[in-house]
Parts: C-alpha cells; structure tokens; sequence
C-alpha cells in the first residue's frame, strides 16, 4: 500500500496514475496511426516493440512529476483534474517542443510551424494531463465529498443555461453543428436537442468537480471556462467525433476549421461557473440557514466599495490599455460604436468600457486576491475571458453584425488580446492594492476571523493557480498557432522540424 | 524628499531582511532561468534575441546582456510574487505568468521601440516571436522553481531567520482617548500603519460607541435628517481597535496608566499605554452664568439633537391649545445664544422646522412665532468675513428671524432668557452655543495649559512637559507654522488631519525616527442657511444661495464617514424634498411648560463629548 503523504509516494502514485493517462494518450496515438514514431526520440526507426515501452516509461517518469507537483496541494476533485490539464499543457512546451526535438538531435521546435506540427499531442498531452489528475484522485483514496441531489440540480440547470447562450450565438453564425462536432446536414432540432443534452450533462459534471465553491463568483468563472476548455479538447475534438465515426480531429488545420467551437466551449463553460456559483448563492439566500457569513458587511456595503475600486481599477487598466490602442489606431473602431469615428470620442468609448469591466471585476473578483501573485493571475484570467466577450462576440453584436468566431478574426484581434491581458493585469493589481490598504480581509482582527482567512488563504492550495496559468498559456498560443495556415499537418507524436 | 523616501525604502528592504533574500533567490533563480533558455537557443541554432538590441556586435556582448536582464526579472518576480512555504506548485504557474508578461512587455513592445519602429503586437509579429515567447514560458517556470528550491535551502540553513522573532516582540499598547474627529482619525492611521508592520495595540476608549458627524447636527434638530445616519459606529470604522464604551476617570502619565470606567459602573479598569493620544474635545461652557445650565440646551450630541426637536414639536403642540395669548407667545419664542457657526445653522433649522410643520397646527399664525439669536460681537459668521456675514444676516432677517447683536445673554430661568442690559426674553426653548471648554479632566493632568484649559502642544502634536503623551482637536492648543503666534482652530477638519498626523508621528516615534509637523491650510469654510441656501467660501472665492448650499450638502456627504451613512443621509435628504417633516414625538422630554429645563440624562462634569465644539464646523 502507497501512501500518498509522503513525497515518494505521492511521486510513485503519481507514476501509477501516469499510465492511465498514458494509455488513453496512448490509444489516441494508435487511432492516429502514430505511435510507433515515439522510437525516434531514441533515434531509431519507428518501432511498436520500442515506442510502447517508451512511451510506458515517459508517462510514468511525467506522471510522478504531477504526484510531486500537486502533493501539497489540495486532493478535490475539481482541484486535482484541473491541475492535471495545466500541467499537460505546460508539459506540452516541455515535451513535443523542446525536450523530444533536443533527443532527436534536431533543434528545438519553437517556432509556429513546428507548435502546428505538433498539435495533436498538445491535445494528447491537455487528455493525458487529464486523465492522469483523476488516475491520482482515484489512487489517492481521499474521501471525494460526492454532490447532493441539489447541487447536480443547480450544475444542470447552469448548464442548461449556458448551452442556449451559446448556442444562440453560434446559430446566428450558422456553426451551431460545431458545438457536438455533428454536420450541418443535420436537422436544426436535433442539434439543439443534442446541444442541450451536452450542456445539461457538462453542468452536471462541473457540479461533480466542485460541489461547493467557497471563493467568489469570479473563481467560478474562470474555473468554469478552463472546465470548458477541458470539455473542448475531451467532448469536441475526441469523444463526440470518435462517436460520429469521423477519426480524431486532432490537427492544427482542423482545429483551425472549428475555431469557432474553441470559443463556444470557453464561454459554455464561463457562463456555466458564474451560474452555478449565483445558482449556488442563491440556493443559500433563499433555503440555507446561512450563519457562516455572519462576518461580512452588508451586501450594499461591499458592493459598492467593490464598484468603487473597479472604477478605479478600471481606468488604471485602461489606461495601460490606451497605449495598445493609441498604437494600433484601435481608438477608431471603439469609436464606431457610438457612430462616429473621431478618436477623442473612441477614448471616451474606451475607458467607459474599461470602467464597466472594472465594475464586473470588483464585484466578482472581491476578497479573492490575497498578494499581488492572485491578483495578477485572476486580473490576467479575467483580461483573457473579457476578450473572448468583448471584442470577439459583443462588440460584433453592438455593431450590428454577427459574431464571427474564426481564426482569422481572431488573429485580427491579437493586438487587442495582448492588450486585454495587461489590461487585466493592471486592473487586478490596482484592485488588490486598494484592498490591500483599507480592508486587507486576509489580515485578521480576531479570533474567529482568523481562522475563516487562514482557510481562504490557503486559496494556493487549490486549484486557481494553475487556472491562471492554464487561461493564460492557452490565451495567447492558440491564437498564434491557430491563426497562420497551418503548412503541415502531420499529426505526429511530436514532429520536429 | 526624494532622499527621505529613499532613505524609508531601504529602512523598509532591512526592516525584511526576508524580501532581501527572496530577490536575492529569485535574481539567481533568473540567472539559472536564463542560462538554460540561452543554451537551449544557441542549441536551436536561434541567436540571443537581446543581441541586436544595443547594437551589440558580439555575441559575448549579447548574451551577458541577456543574463542581466534575466536576473533583474528573476528579482522584480521574487518581489512580486514572493515566497510562500510549500507552494512550489503555485509558484512554477506564477512564473509561467510572469514569462509570459515579460514576453508581451520585452519582445513583444519594447523591442520594436528599440529599434525604432512602433509595436503592432500583430499575429505576423507574435508569430515571429514564438520562439522567444515559449523560451519566457520555460523561464518563468524555471525560475519560479529555482526561487522556491533556493528560498527553502536557505530556510533549511538559516532556520533562525524567518520573521517569528519579530512577532513574539510585545505588542506597543496605543490608547486613544476620544472617539471624536481626532481620535479616530488617529485609530484609522494607526491600523493602516499596523498592517504594514505588525506590532500595535490599538485601544480607543470613548463614551458614545459612534463617531458624531457634527456638521449634519442643526439637521437632525430640525426633523430633517434620522438622528442615528449622522453617526458612524467606531467598531464598524475601526475593525481592528480594540473598542471600550467607558468614561474616562484618571490619567496617570508618570505610571503610564489611564483609569476607565464603563457607564453607571463603578468597577474601574486599568489601561497600561506605551503612548497616549487624548482627543477629549470640548463641552459647553456656560461661564457660569445662573439658570444656564439648568435651562438651556446645547447641541454637542445627538441626544442634545433629538432634545431640541423634541422641545420645539412638544412647544408646538401645547401652543396649539393654549389660551393664554402671552404664554402662547412665550412657547412659540425660540432663542438662541451665539452667532457662530453652529447658532446661525441652528437658528435657521428651526426656523425651516417651525416653517414646514406649521400647517398641522391650524390656530398657530405665522406672525405668532419669533425666532431670535442673540449675538454678543457687532456681526455673525465672524470666521467668514464681513460681506457673507452681512449676506446670511440679510436673508435670514427678511424670512424673518431676528437678530439682538452686540448683546450678551446674562442669565436664564425656566420661562425667560436674561440679557445684559437687564431686559428679558420670555421663551420656553433657548439653545446656547455661544461657549466652549475642554474637557475638565485636562485639568488633572500635570502639563503646562493656556488659560481656555487646552493641552500645550508643540508642532509634532506632542504635549509638551510630557512624556509619549499626545494631543489632537478641540482639547490641544496647536501652534500653527503659517501664521506665527496664532493657533489651528478647533475644527473638525482640523482634528481629522490632526488624528493622522499623530499616529504617524507614534509610528515613528517607536522606530526612533523624525517626527514630523503638523501643517495644513483650511481650504474653505461652509454654513448652511437652511432653505436652500448657504454661504461658503473656498480658496478665497465666496459663494451664496444655490450654489453654495448644493455645495455644502455635496461636500458634507462626501465627508460622512462610511458608504451606508451617505446612502442613507441621501435618501433621508430626497425623501424631505417630497414629503413633509417628520413630527412624531418620541422623546421622554418634558413638556415646556412643567418643566424646571432641558432634562439632562448625563453627568456633564465628567462627560467627554464624542464630536468635536458646537462652536465650529468642518471646513473643507
């Protein structure tokens, strides 16, 4: 028997847990007809009777990494399979892009092409991550606290929700069929029926994951849009074509194809944290006897002190923001949506939205940054989800035309991602510092309040860090590879070039 | 100032000799960081993108410039992100953040602008800089690694080290006395100060558990505001002071020991201070002239507030119904002593009230009420100069109160206010703002004072002949460094600042720093004439009517302490423009005419009023 408290043994359990992963990893490769070529990272021919046992071996020495990696952190469900997806998307640019060129005596693969080349085992690595986090779970025998009947009812009803968001801007670009990789010769019924069914059911698994949130709506949020990338990588581009019988989308150019469903699971799963987390709110308003409160100020209280510092977090993000959009002359196109075109006006568009964003932040982001490391990684995040709201789909929208989730419209807008991201930066830390001066609720004034704040502090231990890092990896690298044709296709284990 | 500020920053860098270490860590961290990425790009055939950047030919060049620049973000992450035990994970993703901000910040901006073009952060150009935007990723999670590995490595050697030294240090007891402007002000600062570095006791003891906001009184007087949304509770202000509703008895400065007790108590309890801060403020000073005390009402508390409502509703009521035309005459007389600040407003609030409420009481005719202020100088609002003196004068004598100026009130009894040229008034309601005292247990205190009673101070606020004892607001005597001689008023703007100044000059007191002066310039004066208008003067410039009474209520709102107060002095504010005043009788007053005065539920020689004099107001 392994036990995981220990370091070693969390690192063997890990190790253990790595070969689940490995194997869906593994039988992905089969399915693409390419297993075999993980030989060559001992520079030999491709070979079955070498590639299985290497690839056997990789997944345990990766997986032991992940036991190392997450011993301390928390064992929640939700916890360790989104540290599990982080850690195969970061292990990703370990991997396929440098280690594997490096053994195979090439150079390094970090360029666009060879990032293109090699998207197939990014999403193998994103499954392996995955499945390796609930192999761990499963091997560390923790006690999982199982949702209530309640809660799945809450996380189906966000998800419910959400689907028909989505899927009403996805059928207003004519890419409804994406969403459950079907085709668009199905009946328009039926692919909202399965639409439906989809996000009825993701609901019900993100309810699984994270029964009962204890941060804000904000964390939800961002968790619910990394839960959704999941569900991308694992429903869009595996389960549901394996099950139409089409093979693995797995490439770069097919991804390109349905750039659109990227973007539609990001914002299902948005949409479906901040509704469970409301859901979930409202549930305890309404039913609970809710006493573990009892420490806050009123609602109008921090509400508006939280409005106040948005504002003002707003327009010091915004104002870093200007630069980016002084430079790209993006001023003018803000301005369009008041139907002029002068620049001053597109300024004032500008920092109003900046501020509105700002507002949305302090209200959904309040007491969740406890040092500038939180407050930039939930500003960052939150930067990235704005553009995906902003810029790609509502701005369209007050236009007067239809969103247009392509690649290619997404390239057009990288100035203004870069933009969103530092923007989100400066609007989290400013955030954090006027919290951080008048009501640092990390900083306890007695003692009952200490212990609620040693346990939202310990915030670190959960899974946002690598949610933050997760939103950011994938923000700015699948735009960029995603964006430019892809020359080749391979979908290699790794190609190096 | 630029020296100074250095001078705390590097005070600040050896008072944490932890954060010294961590950039230290992170800055070898970046080091290790940036070797491995160099490596792995000269591997790749890829040239060190940095090379080109200062036109730096050889690649030795470029690649220690690569170096630095990659310790110097290793260190701007450690003193970003810091060190957190057991959070390696955490601190690998938080590297892999920081990479990829330096990229966009780095290759990403400040390369094009190098080399002279302007960045357009296109795809075309992320694209080009793939490259160097995953060699940051790998970086950052490199050095968020090594940080983590070297920061424990240096822990596991130098156990000693870490910060709980620090905290085992006793606490420094701070004791405020007064929860006025001044003292809770000082309680604020002190807190802010605290969280920066631990190690204050914060204990503020006051009679009323509420800061008053004095301007907003005459308002409450007069039925137009709730009595309880002009105060802010110091619990719900100051989370982290320790709070006590108590009296206080006795001050001993030579044991360092302050003696409280709690209301109607007669257990007394002991306060050990390291430092003190007295902010009594002032009471009423009746000058001992006969019958004051006993039949005259003061406005210093929201209790002497809801008093004069009471009276004047209740007057109103018994004059509905008497007989006696004289007697009528007598309740519907409403004299007040004073012409300063705090007399103007309350004359004119009644004024208003008697105005608003008249139609409820169909036998009272206008011409039966007479509302008089007595006056001893030659014009009212000394403080704000002659013309806007003479302004509110003429508006408030055409609505129709009446002005004796020149004059001095000699006396009072239960039915008539006694002047000093022998004549009387016959009224049932007299209110006396026209003097104030500090606090009568100054007294006890063994330090030099001026002849009004108020603590000497010298310019950092420190009593003078005392040791770690200090003073603010309206019990100090402050000296003023821009008008040699003269000395701050006691306002409550004042004493605010003055709160601040003091605690930071406590802090730096126990860091054996400079103290610093207590220097500010009063930007502006406000008195409220009630409907609708006011007189104000700010910066020089002097306004009347309108404007100036719009001012009034919106700087005066902005200056309620808490979010809620404001909310709700907004709401009461909108609601008065559309309903009438309020006129139920609550109050356990005494009708005016059995009564021997304005019943008083405390004991005033030892009473420390929560707000700073009657006399003045909040200049802004």
């Amino acid at each position: 028997m392994i036990r995981s408290d220990s370091l070693l043994g969390c690192m063997l359990l890990g190790a253990l847990a790595g070969q689940f992963g490995g194997l869906i990893f593994g039988l992905a490769m089969l399915e693409l007809g390419d297993l075999d070529s993980v030989a060559s990272v001992l520079r030999i021919d491709d070979s079955f009777f070498v590639g299985v046992p290497l690839h056997v071996a990789i997944a345990a020495v990766v997986g032991a990494g992940f036991g190392a990696l997450v011993w301390h952190q928390r064992s929640g469900a939700g916890d360790t399979l989104l540290w599990g997806l982080t850690y195969g998307a970061l292990w990703w640019f370990v991997g396929p892009l440098t280690l594997r060129p490096l053994f195979e005596g090439g150079g390094l693969a970090w360029d666009v092409p060879s990032a293109q080349a090699a998207f197939a085992p990014l999403l193998g690595h994103l499954l392996y991550g995955a499945a390796t986090g609930v192999g761990l779970l499963a091997l560390r025998r923790q006690r999982i606290r199982w949702p209530a009947r309640g809660e799945l009812t809450r996380g189906v009803l966000a998800g419910l929700v959400a689907g028909c968001i989505v899927g009403a801007v996805l059928s207003s670009q004519a890419r409804l069929h994406l969403f459950a990789a079907m085709s668009e010769e199905d009946a328009t019924a039926i692919t909202w029926l399965v639409l439906l069914s989809i996000s009825g059911l993701s609901g019900m698994g993100f309810a699984l994951l994270v029964p009962r949130p204890s941060d804000s709506a904000g964390a939800g949020l961002v968790r619910g849009s990394m839960y959704g990338f999941l569900l991308w990588a694992l429903l869009n581009r595996t389960i549901l074509p394996l099950i139409a019988g089409d093979g693995l989308p797995w490439s770069a150019n097919d991804a390109r194809g349905d750039f659109a469903a990227l973007f539609a699971y990001l914002l299902f799963g948005g949409i479906l944290g901040l509704g469970y987390q409301w859901l979930d709110a409202l549930w305890r308003i309404l039913f609970a006897d809710d006493i573990g409160e009892d420490d806050e100020e009123g609602a109008g209280t921090r509400g508006l002190r939280a409005i106040g510092r948005g504002v003002i977090a707003g327009l010091v993000g915004g104002l870093l923001f200007t630069y980016v959009m002084v430079e790209i002359r993006g001023l003018e196109d803000v301005a369009d949506l008041v139907r002029t075109d002068s620049a001053t006006a597109g300024l004032a568009v500008h920092f109003l939205i900046a501020v509105t964003w700002g507002v949305t932040y302090g209200l959904l982001f309040r007491r969740q940054a406890h040092d500038r490391g939180s407050a930039i990684g939930w500003g960052v995040s939150y930067g990235f989800f704005v553009w995906v709201v902003g810029p790609n789909t509502l701005m369209p929208i007050l236009l007067g035309s239809t969103p247009d989730w392509t690649a290619d419209s997404a390239a057009g807008l990288t100035a203004s991602l870069v933009g969103h991201l530092v923007y989100g930066a400066g609007l989290g830390i400013t955030f954090h510092h006027f919290e951080a001066k008048y009501s640092p609720w990390w900083m306890p004034h007695g003692m009952a309040a200490a212990a609620r704040a040693t346990r939202r502090r310990e915030q670190v231990l959960t899974s946002a860090p690598a949610l933050w890092a997760l939103v950011v990896v994938i923000g700015i690298t699948l735009p960029v590879v995603l964006a430019t044709a892809a020359a080749t296709s391979s979908s290699g284990y790794g190609g190096g070039p | 100032m630029a020296v100074a500020k250095f001078g705390t920053f590097f005070a600040m860098l050896n008072a944490s000799s932890s954060l010294r270490r961590e950039i230290a860590a992170a800055s070898v961290a970046g080091l290790v960081g940036g070797l491995i990425i160099a490596a792995a790009m000269q591997e790749r055939g890829l040239t060190v993108e940095v090379t080109g950047l200062l036109g730096l030919s050889s690649s030795a060049g470029g690649l220690s410039l690569h170096m630095l620049l990659a310790a110097l973000a290793g260190a701007a992450f450690g003193a970003i992100f810091r060190y957190q035990p057991h959070s390696y994970a955490t601190t690998i993703t938080s590297g892999v953040i920081f990479g990829l901000l330096v990229w966009i910040i780095g290759p990403l901006t400040l390369r094009p602008l190098l080399d002279g073009a302007s960045p357009t952060w296109s795809t075309t150009e992320a694209a080009a800089a793939f490259p160097s935007l995953i060699g940051h990723l790998l970086y950052g999670g490199v050095t968020g690694l090594g940080f983590h590995l070297l920061v424990t490595l240096d822990r596991r050697v130098h156990p000693t080290r870490p910060a709980p030294a620090v905290e085992t240090q006793p606490l420094k007891r701070i004791v405020i006395l007064g929860g006025g402007f001044g003292g809770l002000g000082a309680a604020q600062r002190l807190e802010q100060l605290d969280m920066r570095q631990a190690g204050l006791k914060i204990t503020l003891v006051s009679q009323s558990n509420y800061l008053l906001f004095t301007p907003m009184l005459a308002e409450v007087a007069s039925s137009s505001l709730e009595a309880q949304h002009i105060s802010a509770p110091v619990r719900a202000a100051c989370r982290r002071t320790h709070f006590r509703q108590a009296a206080v008895d006795s001050i001993d400065a030579t044991a360092k020991v302050v003696r409280v007790r709690t209301n109607d108590s007669t257990t007394v309890a002991s306060l050990h201070y390291d430092h003190l801060v007295v902010a009594l403020g002032a009471i009423p000073n009746f000058y001992g002239l006969p019958g004051l005390e006993e039949h005259s009402f003061t406005l210093k508390t929201l209790d002497d507030a809801t008093r004069i409502r009471s009276r004047v509703l209740s007057a109103l009521e018994r004059a509905e119904i008497e007989p006696d035309p004289a007697e009528r005459r007598r309740l519907l007389t409403f004299v007040v002593a004073g012409g300063g600040f705090a007399g103007t407003e309350t004359v004119a609030e009644l004024f208003d009230l008697a105005r608003s409420v008249r139609r409820y009481y169909p036998h009272l005719e206008r011409q039966d009420f007479r509302f008089l202020l007595v006056h001893g100088g030659d014009r009212i609002l000394p403080e704000l100069g002659a013309e806007l003196g003479a302004y509110a004068l003429e508006k408030l004598r055409r609505r129709g109160i009446e002005f004796l100026l020149g004059r001095r009130v000699a006396g009072a009894t239960s039915d008539a206010v006694l002047l000093d040229d022998g004549s009387e008034v016959p009224t049932r309601t007299f209110v006396w703002t026209a003097g104030n005292q500090p606090n009568p247990l100054l007294k006890t205190l063994p330090c030099e004072q001026n002849r009004g009673g108020q603590v000497v101070v010298d310019g950092t606020l420190r009593v003078q002949g005392l040791d770690d004892v200090w003073a603010v607001g309206d019990c100090a005597q402050i000296p003023d460094p821009y008008n040699e001689g003269q000395f701050y008023p006691p306002t409550a703007q004042h004493a605010l600042r003055e709160g601040k100044v003091v605690a930071e000059n406590i802090v730096a007191a126990l860091r054996g720093e400079s103290l610093k002066e207590f220097r500010f310039r009063t930007i502006g004066t406000l008195v409220a004439l009630g409907h609708r208008t006011a007189v104000a003067e700010i910066y020089g410039v002097r306004f009347s009517g309108l404007v100036a009474w719009l001012m009034w209520r919106s700087i005066y709102l902005s200056k309620l302490p808490g979010m809620e107060r404001k909310v709700r002095v907004t709401l009461d504010w909108a609601l008065d423009l559309f309903f009438p005043r309020d006129i139920a009788l609550t109050s356990s007053v005494s009708p005016p005419a059995e009564s021997a005065g304005p019943k008083r539920l405390d004991d005033r020689s030892t009473r420390e009023p929560a707000t700073t004099s009657g006399e003045e107001r909040m200049k802004t």
